[in-house]
C-alpha cells in the first residue's frame, strides 16, 4: 500500500530539521528531473514534459511536519520544550518523542491520582510539560541533547482497513508522496516541483521559492483536516474521507483563483469541495508572491491532523495524484 | 536473565479480561520452575518448596488498565468504558488494539481545534470515542464486550529506563519471575507461593480470592507507586533508581516491614519508604484481612505517569526488590520471629 508513502511519514523532520526528509526526496527525483538545493534547504526541481508548457506553473509539497524544540535542561536532567507548528496540549501529553532522531523521550505528567480539585480536568499548559530521557542529572541529560535540538511525537504507521492509514506527518508527506510520484511519471508539460520548509512555521520556504521560481500558476498539494467524526454536524465536518481531494475556494490564507477551481470541481475525478473558510497553507505566500500567481490547492482530507495518529484513506491520496495531473494539463496547455 | 527483553516483552503484551498473551509470555518463563497452577480468569500461581511447609506468598498482580466496547457504530466508531482508572487528559489521538474477532488497531478521537478551540477535556470515557477507520465494517470485527488495550510498543531511555504501557504491574511480574530464576535451585529454608493475580485494577478481586485459597502464613505484596517528577511534591513520590518502596501501614505487618527495612540497611540494598496513613491502594489491602488475615507487607517499585501508556521505571529497582526478597525468604521470612 503505497510504501513510499508510508516511509516518508516515518522520516522524521520537524520544522528547522527537513534534512532527513529531503534527502529521501532528492534520492528519489534525481534521475527524472533537474533538481537542486537552495539556500533555506527547499527542493527545486524542473521537470521536462513532453510539450513546453503555455504558463509557468509551480506546484509545490511542504517538507516539514509539526514538532518539538529543547528550550532548556532543568537540573534534574528533564527537558523543557517549545512546539514546532500547532499541537494542542492534549496531544502532547504521555507521548514518547524522538529527539534527533536518536534519543527517545516521554513527555511526563502528574498521575491523575494525584491531582487535586479541578487540576484533573483540565491539561497543564504546554509550559509546565517536561521531557523525561531517563536522566536524574543536567549533565547526564547534556550529554544526550543540547539546547536547540528538534524532535516529534513517535508514531508508527498502521494499516487500520483496506483503505484507511494511521501516521503521524500525514500533513504533509501526502503532499510530497504525490509530488515525488508526479516527477517519476513522464509528464505530458515542463512544470517546476516545490518541496518548501518551515511551512508549519508560517510558509516561510514557500515564500522564497515561489519568489525564485517565479511561477504564473501553482499547485499546492497538501493535508487538511476532516471532521468527519461520529457526533460532529454535516455542515462542521469539512471534508470527508473517501470522498476524493478537497479543493478550496478560500481559507485563512489564500482566496484561491475561480477558474482554477472551477476547472477542478468540473474535472469528473472524485473530489469535494472543502466546506469551511479556515485553515491555511502554503498557497497564502505563493498566490501573493511578486505580482501575483493564479493558486488552487489540492488537499488530502485527514482526520486528526497535527496528531501522531492522523487518518487518511489511500484512495483520496490515489485521486489527488490525477487531479494533480488534470490540472497541470489543463493549465499548462492553457485552456484555463 | 535478561531482565529488560523480560519486562519489555510482558509491557507489550496484554492481560486483561479474556486477553491473555501477557499470561502466555509468564507461562513459558514460569513453567521452567515448576507447575504452574491456574485459578479463575488470569490468576496463575507457582510454588517453590523448601525445606518447611512454612510458607510466604509473594503476588503482583498481571491485569493492566483497559477498555471495554459498550457500543459500536454504524460509521465505525467504539463507545468504551474504563477498566480501571484512567486519566482522561491525555486519551487525544491515543492508538489502541481493539481485541475483536482479530486484533486491530484504533485511535481516540481528537477533536479538530475549529470544534474545540478550547481543548476540553472530556467530561467522561462515554464521551470520547475510538475511530477504528472500519466505517461499516467495524460490526464484523468488533462486538460490544470486547476489550481494548493501550497500544504501545516499550522503549528504553537513556540505557536503564523502561517506558511502555502496562508496568503497572508488569514492573512486579518481571520481578518476580526474576526471583524465581534465582531461587528454583535453591534450598529454601521456607516454601514460597507465587501468586500472579487477575483484576487488581478492578478492585482487587483476583488477589481477594486466591489468597482465601492459600494457606501461606505471610504475604509480601509487589506493585507499583508513584515515582517522582518536576510536578510532583517530593513528598508524594519515591525517587526512580533509588531502590523500592517499603510500605509502612497500619494496614501492614509492622514485623514484616521492620525486617525487610533492617535486611536492606544490613546487605546496603537501596530502599526507601512510603507510609500511607491506611489503605494501601495495592492488594495487601485484601490479602491482609482474607480468610483468617494474612500478615502482609508491601514493596512498591516507582514508576512515572501511573496508568497511561508511558509508565517509566528504572530497571536497578526492580532487581534492587528482587534482591531485598531473596535476602528475606533465604533468612527465613517471619518463621523464627
Amino acid at each position: 500500500m503505497l510504501e513510499n508513502f508510508k516511509e516518508f511519514c516515518e522520516i522524521n523532520s520537524p520544522s528547522g530539521d527537513e534534512k532527513s526528509i529531503r534527502e529521501r526526496i532528492l534520492s528519489e527525483i534525481s534521475p527524472f528531473c533537474e533538481c537542486a538545493t537552495d539556500r533555506n534547504g527547499n527542493i527545486i526541481a524542473f521537470k521536462k514534459g513532453k510539450k513546453r508548457s503555455a504558463v509557468k506553473l509551480m506546484v509545490d509539497a511542504h517538507l516539514d511536519e509539526v514538532g518539538i524544540i529543547i528550550s532548556a535542561v532543568t537540573p534534574d536532567g528533564f527537558l523543557k520544550f517549545q512546539v514546532l507548528g500547532g499541537i494542542k496540549p492534549s496531544v502532547l501529553l504521555c507521548r514518547k518523542v524522538i529527539i534527533n532522531d536518536s534519543v527517545v523521550g516521554v513527555i511526563g505528567c502528574k498521575p491523575i491520582h494525584l491531582t487535586e480539585g479541578e487540576e484533573g480536568k483540565k491539561l497543564p499548559s504546554t509550559d509546565a510539560l517536561y521531557i523525561d530521557i531517563g536522566c536524574s542529572t543536567r549533565a547526564q541529560a547534556e550529554n544526550l541533547v543540547s539546547i536547540g535540538d528538534s524532535g516529534v511525537i513517535m508514531s508508527d504507521f498502521v494499516a487500520l482497513s483496506d483503505n484507511c492509514v494511521k501516521a503521524k506527518a500525514i500533513d504533509d508527506r501526502a503532499g510530497c508522496y504525490i509530488l515525488v510520484e508526479l516527477l517519476k511519471k513522464s509528464s505530458e508539460y515542463d512544470f517546476y516541483a516545490t518541496f518548501t520548509v518551515g511551512e508549519e512555521l508560517g510558509c516561510r520556504g514557500a515564500k522564497t521559492a515561489a519568489f525564485t521560481v517565479n511561477p504564473e500558476a501553482a499547485l499546492v498539494l497538501e493535508a487538511t483536516t476532516a471532521a468527519d467524526i461520529d457526533g460532529v454536524s454535516d455542515e462542521n465536518r469539512v471534508c470527508v474521507l473517501g470522498n476524493g481531494p478537497a479543493v478550496s475556494f478560500m481559507d485563512r490564507g489564500t482566496v484561491y483563483d475561480r477558474d482554477l477551481f472551477s476547472a477542478a470541481v468540473n474535472s469528473g475525478i472524485p473530489c469535494q469541495v472543502k466546506r469551511a473558510v479556515a485553515g491555511g497553507n502554503n498557497a497564502g505566500e505563493i498566490h501573493l508572491s511578486r505580482e501575483g500567481v493564479r493558486t488552487l490547492a489540492i488537499s488530502v482530507p485527514c482526520r486528526y491532523i497535527h496528531t501522531p495518529s492522523s487518518i487518511c484513506d489511500i484512495r483520496d491520496i490515489e485521486n489527488a495524484e490525477r487531479l494533480a495531473v488534470y490540472m497541470i494539463n489543463k493549465i499548462c496547455s492553457g485552456e484555463v | 536473565m535478561n531482565i529488560e527483553k523480560i519486562l519489555t516483552e510482558l509491557s507489550n503484551g496484554c492481560a486483561i479480561g479474556s486477553v491473555t498473551d501477557a499470561v502466555k509470555l509468564l507461562e513459558k518463563q514460569l513453567s521452567k520452575y515448576g507447575t504452574i497452577e491456574k485459578s479463575n480468569g488470569l490468576t496463575r500461581s507457582l510454588t517453590i518448596k523448601g525445606k518447611d511447609d512454612y510458607t510466604l506468598l509473594i503476588d503482583a498482580h498481571i491485569d493492566e488498565v483497559g477498555f471495554v466496547v459498550t457500543d459500536v457504530s454504524d460509521s465505525g466508531f467504539l463507545t468504551v468504558s474504563n477498566l480501571g482508572g484512567i486519566d482522561l487528559r491525555h486519551l487525544a489521538a491515543k492508538p489502541v488494539t481493539i481485541h475483536g474477532k482479530k486484533k486491530v488497531c484504533g485511535v481516540f478521537v481528537s477533536t479538530p481545534p475549529h470544534l474545540d478551540k478550547n481543548d476540553a477535556v472530556p467530561e467522561n470515557i462515554s464521551k470520547i470515542k475510538i475511530d477504528t477507520g472500519l466505517g461499516n465494517s467495524a460490526k464484523d470485527i468488533i462486538s460490544v464486550g470486547d476489550y481494548v488495550t493501550y497500544r504501545q510498543t516499550a522503549d528504553i531511555l537513556n540505557g536503564d529506563t523502561v517506558c511502555g504501557k502496562s508496568l503497572d504491574n508488569r514492573a512486579g511480574v518481571a520481578t518476580l519471575i526474576l526471583l524465581a530464576e534465582r531461587l528454583h535451585k535453591k534450598r529454601l529454608p521456607i516454601t514460597v507461593e507465587f501468586l500472579f493475580s487477575d483484576a487488581e485494577e478492578l478492585g482487587l478481586r483476583g488477589a481477594k480470592t486466591a489468597a482465601f485459597k492459600s494457606t501461606a502464613d505471610e504475604a509480601i505484596i509487589i506493585d507499583v507507586s508513584f515515582g517522582d517528577g518536576p510536578d510532583i511534591p517530593a513528598t508524594k513520590c519515591g525517587i526512580l533508581g533509588a531502590g523500592g518502596m517499603i510500605g509502612m501501614s497500619p494496614v501492614l505487618n509492622r514485623d514484616i516491614t521492620d525486617k525487610l527495612i533492617l535486611l536492606a540497611s544490613d546487605n546496603a540494598i537501596p530502599y526507601q519508604n512510603e507510609v500511607m496513613g491506611g489503605k494501601t491502594s495495592t492488594n495487601a489491602d485484601a490479602v491482609s484481612i482474607c480468610g483468617g488475615g494474612i500478615p502482609s507487607g508491601l514493596i512498591s517499585i516507582p514508576l512515572r505517569n501511573m496508568h497511561t501508556d508511558v509508565e517509566t521505571v528504572k530497571l536497578d529497582d526492580i532487581i534492587s526488590v528482587a534482591d531485598l526478597l531473596e535476602k528475606y525468604i533465604l533468612s527465613g521470612g517471619l518463621k523464627n520471629a
